[in-house]
């Protein structure tokens, strides 16, 4: 099979899986690419809004569209880590002899819901650190690896704060991307309506196995990207640092601490993802244009200027990557100058 | 690469229009620079005759081909004409990608695959301009210059002005006077100067000789020769004099902490005014006749002064302003009477160290001996309240409060509140005071224990409830944690 082939498979692969969760979901056509575009590029997605969006709906019916495991966790004030990775308990064999033996917790599934995940404390939440970052957990010494394709999906609410625990930087820094659902359209609305109040059942097909998903995954990364794509990038991470000689005046007052190499990272891989959907085999400027908001809106922290002056984070990036370009001599007429 | 062939074309083409585009913008910056050297030719027009014009069209097209040369030498890398094609036709970084990776030894397998879309696409490209003109912002005026350049090389030649200043000298402004009769105010202006050439012309000229160390000999166009004829002409110049002013002037200036507070008149003093307000309301009638509106009142007055800092008189306001409250004016009056008393000592310390009237050291000088008598300078029905030791130190005065050291008076009076304090040791240092006297002896009216676990509670909701920034959280516990060890 040549690599256009693969591609060209690639293509139709996504946009089957796409179709099959509008089946289900209505709008939300942005959420819904970037949710399959982390899972393409082998991140994990936070998605952050209100209730009763369809946030866990989405992420359950992605779940029917894949041959993979699924298992979801509400996350609460008194879950405990081994609730969430297993734990070791006593059992007794036929010969009556009595010993350990591990016992799997919720997160040893192919895709992994974690349903506001901010109401568990830091140390629960940080009990998924290892298995994100490491595709493995360890228990009682023995490394457990997780089955692979793992994704993790989970959701956050953003207005009711009482009683929650806003997740540490370090986990924060582990989503490859930070997705924001926003309220639909009219038209949505009323679609919503017809679909979910009438007695009509929704069949989701599974379109795509885990050996597929992790074959796609070995192809993305083929995707080359041109150098001055590939500048500009590391230039938008760049930017995102006050102490950074051409960092821009907004980064400079508003920002404490700026995105991580893993925000380039995930700038890249999810630019590479995009273009094969596009049909395209390279990466290009639009790519990072368009991702570099949920990729990074999640890493860069405002200090206290900028909490105080109410700083939206995504126009701030907005910025940022208008200010890279501008670095990166990709202005209109910088040629005939 | 089999079709590098058609990339390469396409990426010279691309640069040839870049190329053409830089001619054009760097050869209307030279024409704009050109036509303004041409302005100032034709400015010149006079001095340069006819070579004027062609001067000044040699100018323009030198600067228009200089600039076009310059634009047309200037080089475009081929990754510039790659990304600047992509851009003109919307390629999506395709070509300068393709032109990165074809050759590299760790290209991927998709590379083909995108060399051969590349292709494709280049192949249906409808040929069009890559590169946009670029006006210079300096060549969108090149009309202006080149219009003013016209004009003037159509005008006539601008006369150029001598560099010579005019003839101030005595000679020529006798010429001008003879030659203006028969007005009689330039008869009145001429008078002075008859009269000044009264005077010997030798003894002037011998003065200037000697200051200036010339021959002495007016020249045209010296200007020195204006003030000949003026009456400073006959002094001699005595800078030695002029500097010793100015050294005692800047003495007086060094010592400008001995000179007058000019700012705080003593006419004005917080003293002054409460006193004749005083001796307005009581104008010689008992305590229970005066007003209680117009004693509290002053009162007040008196203590909202004593608030701003370094007073001693509030306690004994705030004293009369119990006593009135309680009925008794007798006792307010006299607490009136210590406030006073103790206004006027703080500003006799205040004002004695200026050689101010009124300080305690004028005041104990052969000035108030003066005063007493009652002809000396500034004594008038104002000034009757300074008679020595007056309400000054304790013991001194006709005042009824209590005298003697500070400290026994402080006891002698209950209602008098004195601070003590002692440094605290412990996991946070500071310093507790406690009340003496009577205020001392009472209770708290909030129990300390009771409100801080209040306040806690408010700033515990208040973090939760705002957003407060993480960064504050500690700091405003460690805060609170602090108090609480109180």
């Amino acid at each position: 099979m040549t690599q256009d082939t693969r591609a060209q498979e690639f293509v139709e692969s996504f946009e089957r899986l796409r179709a099959e969760v509008e089946k289900v979901i209505v709008g939300h056509r942005e959420i819904i690419d970037h949710v399959l575009i982390g899972m393409f590029a082998g991140g994990h997605v936070l998605l952050e809004g209100v209730p009763g969006l369809g946030k866990t709906l989405l992420i359950k019916t992605l779940a029917e569209g894949l041959e993979l495991s699924f298992s979801r966790i509400q996350f609460t004030p008194d879950l405990m880590p081994a609730d969430i990775i297993g734990t070791n308990i006593i059992v007794e064999d036929a010969d009556g002899r009595k010993h350990f033996q591990f016992q799997q917790g919720p997160i040893f599934a192919h895709i992994l819901l974690a349903d506001e995940i901010n109401r568990a404390t830091p140390k629960t939440q940080s009990a998924l650190l290892e298995g994100m970052q490491e595709a493995a957990v360890t228990v009682g010494g023995v490394s457990r690896p997780l089955p692979a394709p793992f994704f993790v999906l989970a959701t956050q609410n953003p207005i009711e704060m009482e009683g929650t625990y806003p997740l540490p930087e370090a986990q924060l820094d582990r989503f490859l991307f930070k997705l924001r659902v926003r309220y639909p359209a009219i038209e949505e609305l009323n679609t919503i309506i017809d679909r979910t109040t009438q007695a009509r059942a929704v069949n989701v097909e599974q379109v795509m196995s885990g050996a597929r998903v992790m074959a796609f995954r070995e192809l993305i990364r083929e995707v080359p990207i041109a150098d001055h794509v590939r500048a500009l990038a590391s230039t938008i991470i760049m930017a995102t640092h006050p102490l950074w000689q051409q960092a821009p005046e907004a980064t400079r007052r508003f920002v404490r601490y700026g995105a991580s190499p893993r925000g380039a990272q995930a700038l890249v891989l999810g630019a590479k993802v995009r273009a094969l959907t596009e049909g395209r085999f390279n990466v290009s400027i639009d790519d990072l244009r368009a991702l570099a908001t949920p990729a990074l809106r999640h890493r860069i922290i405002l200090n206290f200027e900028g909490e105080a002056e109410g700083i939206d984070t995504d126009t701030l990036i907005a910025q940022i990557v208008g200010s890279a370009e501008a670095v990166t001599a990709q202005g209109k007429e910088a040629f005939v100058r | 690469m089999a079709n590098s062939d058609t990339l390469e074309r396409l990426v010279r083409r691309v640069s040839a229009q870049v190329r053409r585009r830089r001619v054009e913008h760097y050869a209307l910056r030279g024409a704009f620079w050109g036509s303004i050297v041409a302005v100032v030719v034709l400015v010149l027009k006079a001095p340069l005759a006819g070579w004027a014009l062609w001067l000044a069209a040699g100018a323009v097209a030198i600067g228009t081909l200089a600039g076009a040369l310059w634009g047309g030498l200037k080089r475009t890398s081929t990754a510039d004409a790659a990304r600047l094609a992509d851009r003109a036709w919307g390629l999506q970084d395709r070509v300068a990608t393709v032109m990165e990776w074809a050759n590299r030894p760790e290209r991927t397998p998709l590379v083909e695959s995108l060399v051969a879309d590349t292709l494709a696409r280049i192949e249906r490209l409808e040929p069009r301009a890559a590169a946009r003109r670029v006006v210079p912002r300096d060549g969108r005026f090149l009309p202006v210059p080149l219009a003013v350049a016209v004009l003037l090389a159509l005008a006539p030649a601008i006369p150029v002005p001598s560099g010579r200043l005019p003839d101030f000298s005595a000679g020529a402004g006798e010429e001008q006077t003879e030659q203006r009769p028969g007005s009689t105010m330039l008869d009145d202006r001429a008078r002075p100067a008859t009269k000044d050439r009264l005077k010997s012309p030798v003894f002037e000229e011998k003065d200037f000789a000697a200051r200036a160390g010339g021959t002495g000999a007016a020249m045209s166009g010296d200007l020195s020769a204006i003030f000949k004829d003026t009456s400073l002409s006959a002094q001699r110049p005595d800078f030695q004099s002029f500097l010793k002013k100015g050294d005692e002037r800047l003495k007086l200036l060094e010592q400008a902490d001995r000179l007058p507070d000019l700012q705080s008149d003593f006419t004005t003093s917080q003293y002054r005014m409460m006193f004749k307000k005083s001796k307005a309301l009581s104008g010689g009638m008992r305590p229970d006749q005066i007003s209680p509106q117009k004693l509290k009142e002053l009162l007040e007055e008196m203590e909202r002064l004593g608030r701003k800092g370094g007073s001693t008189w509030q306690g004994d306001a705030s004293e009369g302003m119990e006593a009135l409250e309680g009925g008794q004016p007798d006792r307010a009056m006299e607490a009136m009477q210590r406030a006073l008393d103790k206004m006027r000592a703080q500003e006799e310390a205040s004002r004695s160290g200026k050689n101010l009237k009124g300080g305690r050291e004028s005041s104990r000088g052969g000035n108030s001996r003066d005063k007493r008598g009652g002809g000396g300078e500034g004594s008038g029905p104002d000034d009757q309240d300074f008679g020595e030791g007056e309400g000054l130190l304790p013991g001194k005065g006709r005042s009824n409060s209590p005298k003697g050291e500070a400290t026994q008076r402080l006891r002698g009076n209950p209602y008098d509140v004195g601070v003590e304090g002692e440094s605290r040791r412990g996991r946070k240092e500071g310093y507790d005071t406690n009340l003496t006297g009577k205020a001392g002896q009472m209770g708290s009216r909030l129990q300390y224990l009771g409100v801080i676990g209040q306040y806690r509670k408010m700033m515990e909701d208040a973090i939760a409830r705002e957003s407060v920034p993480r960064d504050f959280h500690t700091q405003i516990k460690d805060y609170f944690q602090a108090l609480d060890e109180r």
